[in-house]
């Protein structure tokens, strides 16, 4: 989709440049794509993160409290490289095509995780 | 050797399942299947089933499969609830065991959820949305294809757990400690695990793919404002889905490695969490109700404009309430475990969040109640299901609305009226709108109309069946009876209530009759749709020959305002006479793919291996998965051109090219 530049568009231009077109975008492009090492280091990385906190939890390396501080650490880590190498985040039509799905992921991602920890709570409240 | 036959025989055919009703179901089954594998090969038509179903990325023949999936486990899940209504009809009764009885109600949940309902709305979603935006075909057609042989590989690997090592038994929400390998060790739990999260992926994958269409394919002109009430329940059910699947897949693979790999997650021993699975299952399983029910609000929005030949009321205001409920139903995920004692904050405010949801959909059911207000309104079924839609759904928030009130729910909860409460907005809502749908586009899917003679019986049965089935239950969940109990002593005063209900079950069982039998006779005799427009419609799909040809519209329309066909035909235009020759170009269209259906193969073979712990079965379906995705990804060949000529001929066939 690099057809389409940097510039800027909001989200009713970029929407009135593609309309109309079919399929048409979807045809792929691959002439204009080298060899795909970002997304592959991408993976790697991935992997690396996650057997990383499998290795941390399983061999008790550290107290709780670090434990569990580094591994969210390291999910975060995790979902940031994910955002940047497999969403696209930089091949963008414009700003407002991916800011507004993104303030939306983090109001209900934060949302969920926040209200559950809320809820989870009551286990050191009741008994 | 032998020990080896043995150990086979006592793992994929233990005690559970050597049940006389079940043997002859085999019995029946290998029957059907010879007789299916004859008629192909007699016919000479696997040729055709091949290239014409398996292989195809049609959005229009994806959704027929998916309606025939759909149908079926109507059928199946029907029969379960009779069973459970037969078992629950007399105090005392015997008419199966505790442990098949545990078995019944769970298959019958999980299968009237997962692979009645959600496919059901998949098949309308494809059968319509692409016409309606005036698209070819969705944004994805290789994934929507995907999307399909995943849900179906899902369904039948949940579907042979009965016949082939027993059935899960936990309950369609599968809370541990039930499903715990220390209480459950039967293969059933690993089976419902794996079935959905295969599912669910194919589900994660169709709300993808309907965002990305609806967001991008539409026609010229067709702003989000314009768009037709049923994609904007689309959209906002895509969404819903994109947020909501994967709690689920967590919380699903998380209770998997506790089965298969030791883990403790969610065990009661080792410091696990089993109320973490609690919670992860219902942030799910709030936004699933709406799921199931807000793109039949869009099919009622559509239903009832068409049939008061009047726009839809308050369109604007109809758009509002959908976001609002979409934003809510993120938020009330409590209510269905107040009574877990997270305390009282946090149950006062679900308790209060739940409550709100209430207002947005009573404004969309005054806006459908004003909408035929003034209207020439026409009888038909779809629109008598509208019309039964509107008090039975009003009930069933009502009682909803009694259960979010806290204390109060610290008795109804998992009492027979909570089982009436979901079933009055589920059935009155999800299944009487899939069912007005399926009379409102059976004409554009197929081509014919289906009787409305016949329509109507099985309308009035399915009415009268539901209300004698379920008011009773209202009243025995008040004199406490609980869910998921399989019998009952006599002088409870619970008899003569489960007995109006099982009647009330064999009245709907007939409706299912009489539905079929009036699917089948339509499809022989059925009054042909020659003008593609039986009902005098709004929207674009109705502009388009029945049924659609392959590449839907000649030529894309270009919209001006919202129900855009009728303004078109308000004008004296239609997208048939305006059609020159020279406006005929070459279009290009996804070709057919065996890959879909090979990875659903593969990933069945990976889901059967996994269930009983063959590593080897479940490496061969691994490495088929990886295959089907490395081919896919070097599959540059995957669009074809449609030549000018070849749409040129068909349009004139039909009598839809000028000059
Ligand atoms: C005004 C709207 C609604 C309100 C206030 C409401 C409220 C509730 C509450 C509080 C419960 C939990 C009761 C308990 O466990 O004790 C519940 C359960 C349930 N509701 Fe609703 N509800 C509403 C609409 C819906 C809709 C539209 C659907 C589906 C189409 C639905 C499906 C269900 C299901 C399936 C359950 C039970 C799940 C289970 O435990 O197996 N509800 N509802
Ligand atoms: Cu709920």
């Amino acid at each position: 989709m690099s057809e389409h530049g940097n510039t800027a568009l909001t989200i009713k231009e970029a929407y009135e440049q593609d309309n109309d077109k079919g399929l048409k975008f979807l045809r792929p492009h691959f002439a204009e794509e080298k060899f795909p090492a970002v997304q592959i280091a991408g993976y790697i990385g991935s992997l690396v993160l996650t057997f990383a906190a499998y290795f941390l939890v399983m061999n008790h390396v550290l107290p709780p409290a670090a434990l569990l501080a580094i591994i969210l650490a390291l999910a975060v880590f995790q979902a940031g490289l994910q955002l940047g190498v497999f969403m696209h985040l930089k091949e963008s039509r414009g700003l407002a095509w991916q800011l507004i799905p993104l303030y939306l992921v983090f109001l209900i991602a934060l949302g969920m995780v926040g209200m559950s920890i809320w809820i989870m709570l009551f286990k050191s409240g009741v008994s | 050797m032998p020990s080896f036959v043995s150990y086979l025989i006592h793992t994929l055919f233990p005690p559970s399942v050597r049940l006389p009703d079940i043997l002859l179901i085999d019995v029946g089954l290998v029957f059907g299947i010879i007789g299916i594998v004859v008629f192909l090969t007699k016919t000479g038509r696997w040729g055709s089933l091949w290239r014409d179903w398996l292989t195809t990325v049609d959005h229009k023949k994806i959704a027929v499969m998916y309606l025939i999936a759909a149908l079926l486990m109507l059928f199946r899940g029907g029969v379960d609830a009779l069973m459970i209504r037969a078992q629950l009809a007399a105090p005392g009764a015997h008419f199966m065991p505790a442990s098949q009885y545990d078995e019944v109600f769970t298959t019958h949940g999980t299968i009237m959820i997962f692979f009645m309902a959600m496919p059901f709305i998949f098949a309308l979603f494809n059968a319509v949305v692409p016409l309606m935006i005036g698209a070819r075909d969705v944004a994805f057609p290789r994934l929507n294809a995907m999307s399909y042989w995943l849900f179906a590989m899902g369904a039948a690997l949940f579907n042979v757990s009965f016949i082939i090592g027993g059935s899960p038994n936990a309950g369609w929400t599968a809370y541990p400690p039930y499903t715990g390998l220390a209480y459950n060790p039967g293969p059933g739990e690993n089976y419902y695990f794996l079935a959905l999260l295969i599912a669910g992926l194919g589900t994660t994958m169709t709300g993808i793919n309907f965002l990305v269409t609806t967001i991008r394919m539409r026609a010229p002109g067709m702003t989000l404002m314009k768009m037709p009430m049923f994609v904007w329940s689309t959209m906002v059910t895509s969404a819903l889905i994109l947020f909501a699947f994967p709690p689920l897949t967590v919380a699903l693979a998380m209770s998997l490695f506790d089965r298969l790999f030791g883990s403790s997650f969610f065990t009661l021993a080792h410091g696990g969490m089993p109320m973490m699975y609690v919670n992860l299952f219902w942030l799910f399983g709030h936004p699933e109700v709406y799921i199931l029910v807000i793109p039949l609000f869009g099919v009622f929005s559509e239903v009832v404009a068409t049939y008061s030949r009047k726009a839809l009321f308050g369109y604007p205001l109809m758009v509002v309430s959908i976001l609002a409920i979409m934003f809510l139903s993120y938020g009330t995920w409590v209510h269905h475990f107040f009574t877990m004692g997270a305390g009282p904050g946090v149950n006062a405010f679900f308790g209060l969040s739940t409550m709100l949801i209430a207002i947005p959909t009573g404004v969309k059911i005054f806006n459908w109640i004003f909408t035929m207000w003034g209207g020439r309104i026409q009888m038909t079924t779809a629109m008598l299901y509208q019309l039964a839609f509107i008090p039975t759904f009003v009930i069933g928030g009502a009682t909803g609305v009694l259960l979010a009130v806290v204390p109060a729910d610290y008795q109804f909860h998992n009492s027979y009226f909570l089982i009436a409460h979901f079933h009055n907005v589920i059935i009155g809502g999800t299944v009487f709108g899939l069912l007005s749908a399926l009379y409102y586009w059976w004409p554009k899917m197929f081509g014919m109309k289906l009787n409305e003679r016949q329509g109507r019986w099985a309308f009035w049965l399915f009415f009268i069946g539901f209300w004698v089935t379920f008011t009773p239950q209202y009243f025995l969940g008040l004199k406490g009876m609980t869910r998921r109990i399989y019998t009952y002593p006599a002088g409870f005063g619970w008899h003569q209530l489960n007995v109006i209900s099982t009647v009330g079950a064999l009245i709907m069982g007939a409706a299912f009759v009489v539905l079929v039998y009036n699917i089948v006779w339509s499809l022989r005799f059925g009054e042909r749709d020659l003008t593609g427009d039986p009902w005098d419609g709004r929207t674009l799909e109705w502009a388009l020959p029945s049924p659609v040809p392959e590449y839907n519209f000649a030529r894309i329309p270009v919209v001006h305002e919202r129900d855009a066909w009728w303004a078109m035909k308000q004008r004296g235009q239609s997208l048939a006479g305006s059609l020159r020759a020279e406006d005929v170009h070459d279009v290009e269209m996804p070709k057919n793919t065996p890959i879909p259906f090979l990875i659903g193969v593969s990933f069945f073979v990976m889901g059967f291996g996994m269930t009983f712990k063959w590593w080897p079965i479940a490496i061969i379906g691994f490495i088929g998965v990886i295959l089907c995705l490395l081919f896919s990804g070097f599959d540059y060949d995957d669009h074809h051109h449609l030549k000018a000529d070849v749409i040129r001929n068909t349009e004139a066939s039909l009598g839809r090219l000028q000059g």
